[in-house]
């Protein structure tokens, strides 16, 4: 390591630890401008935490969120050139530190997915025009053989509470926070319509379903594990149905034709399809 | 590498709060400069807005994060990303800070200053070197504010520019109220600094506020002080006219606060430098 890379390791060790001493050398008379260094990194990261998980510091309350943006800050430096990832595992933190609200890192995955959306590749979804069209003369091997690529702003976070109330609630400062609880898993589909987020509470299979299809699984199999969920009557009825929700929605960006082998699906959610609600 | 034409005009940062005011309205200003890193995105409506503005005004890119100054070099995937947007955008010209933001292992998301030595001064030039190759453009650097000096310095900051310049083509970007807070936070003369600088390399310059105290503190939340304003004029006075844009990152106002400002950066650089700014 060269002198100066020595020099910068102790430099930031220093900001980002405010027990560490200060760097060899360096005299008393330094420590008033390093604490303003350190003052600034640590008020940056928790700010720019504040504005990403807006909604989970109104659901928690000033102090509470400032000592869990703390706390995420000091387990989690930061790696990145970019302040938009300082929020990475946010939610995960909000799970280790909350873990009798499983509401709250719920609700930060979502505002973490929100914001992830926001700035994710555009791309021109399939049309249920165009879609008809692609299918119009498939064959029954070739719905089998059916695979999605899904837009990329699209992401699926985990609900056991009504995401939706609670996400509306939150929309103000000191606004009361609405938590229900769902009566069967859930999921939120996160994705971007236009340049705005947008999420619907839809049964967790639903995105289990997208999460395979996101893997690479072909229509054929994901059906299987919906029958094997719902039973047949009811994956044969909800599988299209979906499907034609997905591409209304603007979720697909392009069919193919997937490889033989299909890669395993994941056991999905046994509970049935109750009715979506949407934010947008 | 293609020289970089002196821009004699007044511009403002562009920030989120006014993205309404540059769509819809006819904003009087001669360019805006974005934080780049704010566009170093996929996509989305951030790039939609920018290149909408980019339709009506010149745009400059200033990054907050090349960390020129890394002791480890330079992250080749911001510098595809950095490079990306500038193809995209073909702004006025690319600037950055003198300083240094990470180590091989985290980010500090802060301008953490640079000991003053031969060393830093060969690690920065190869730094510079290397990203004005992959922009295939030369590019500003900003001087920077600071709370502390190191032991081991070993030449003055405008020393320092001076030769970074020198050796490597670079512009400078002058920030005014940098020079202005460091001078009283390490006790040198700002006409000094000024005065050491390759003034024909300076192609733009920042006005912004600081919070005043024992050690000042460079905010970008206020109104630029009186001791700012002139240090200003006096750097005009040796300059010439040159593009002047005023900062504001916190405790945004509305837009006409930050066109008053500007107004009188016009005002004072035409009363200094007479028939240059006509």
């Amino acid at each position: 390591m060269t002198e100066l890379a020595q020099r910068q390791a102790a430099f930031l060790g220093a900001i980002l630890d405010d027990e560490a001493p200060l760097p060899t050398g360096w005299g008393a008379e330094r420590a008033p401008g390093m604490a303003i260094y350190r003052n600034n990194y640590r008020t940056s990261l928790v700010e720019a935490l504040r504005s990403t998980f807006e909604r989970t510091g109104r659901l928690v309350g000033e102090e509470a969120f400032r000592r869990a943006a703390a706390h995420h800050c000091i387990m989690h430096p930061p790696r990145s050139w970019t302040l938009d990832l300082v929020g990475k595992g946010f939610p995960e933190t909000c799970t280790e530190l909350f873990p009798h609200d499983p509401d709250v890192a719920e609700l930060a995955a979502l505002e973490w997915a929100m914001h992830e959306a926001f700035v994710a590749r555009n791309t021109k979804p399939l049309t249920t025009a165009g879609f008809g069209e692609a299918c119009a003369k498939f064959t029954e091997g070739d719905w089998e053989a059916l695979t999605l690529t899904l837009v990329p702003d699209l992401r699926v976070v985990g609900a056991s509470h009504d995401l939706v109330r609670l996400w509306s609630s939150l929309a103000a400062d000191r606004a009361k926070p609405d938590m229900v609880p769902c009566g069967e898993a859930q999921c939120a589909i996160v994705w971007r319509e236009g340049e705005r987020p947008v999420f619907v509470l839809r049964p967790a299979w639903e995105g289990a379903a997208l999460d395979a299809f996101q893997r690479g699984a072909t229509f054929g199999a994901v059906c299987a594990a919906l029958i094997e969920t719902l039973g047949e009557e009811a994956a044969i009825a909800e599988a299209g149905a979906m499907l034609a929700r997905w591409v209304g929605e603007g979720l697909v960006d392009k069919l193919a034709q997937g490889a033989e082998a299909s890669p395993a699906i994941p056991p999905l959610s046994p509970s049935l399809p109750d009715s979506s609600l949407s934010v947008r | 590498m293609n020289a970089i034409i002196p821009f004699r005009g007044f511009g403002l940062g562009l920030r989120r709060t006014h993205y309404a005011d540059f769509l819809e309205g006819d904003v009087d200003v001669d360019f805006v400069e974005v934080i780049s890193e704010n566009y170093m995105v996929e996509g989305g409506k951030p790039l939609r807005v920018l290149e909408q503005v980019r339709e009506k005004h010149a745009v400059i890119l200033h990054g907050v994060s090349l960390s020129i100054g890394s002791a480890q070099g330079l992250d080749g995937g911001y510098l595809d990303r950095l490079r990306t947007l500038t193809n995209r955008i073909d702004p006025l010209w690319v600037s950055d800070h003198l300083c240094w933001t990470r180590t091989g292992a985290h980010n500090s998301h802060d301008l953490l200053p640079l000991p003053l030595t031969a060393e830093a001064l060969d690690v920065v030039c190869a730094n510079i070197d290397r990203a004005q190759e992959a922009l295939a453009r030369p590019m500003l650097f900003e001087n920077p504010s600071s709370y502390l000096t190191f032991p081991e310095d070993e030449m003055a900051e405008w020393e320092f520019l001076s030769e970074m310049v020198r050796r490597t083509g670079c512009y400078l970007l002058l920030d005014v109220n940098n020079v202005y807070v460091s001078a009283h936070n390490h006790g040198f003369s700002p006409s000094d600094y000024i005065a050491g600088l390759p003034l024909d390399r300076v192609r733009q310059i920042h006005l912004a506020g600081h919070e005043p105290g024992d050690i000042i503190i460079d905010t970008h939340d206020r109104e630029v002080s009186e001791g700012v304003w002139q240090l200003y004029a006096e750097t005009v006075r040796k300059l010439g006219p040159v593009a002047t844009m005023i900062e504001r990152d916190d405790k945004i106002p509305p837009l006409a606060d930050l066109l008053a400002e500007i107004n009188r950066a016009c005002s004072l650089a035409n009363s200094v430098t007479g028939t240059l700014a006509a």
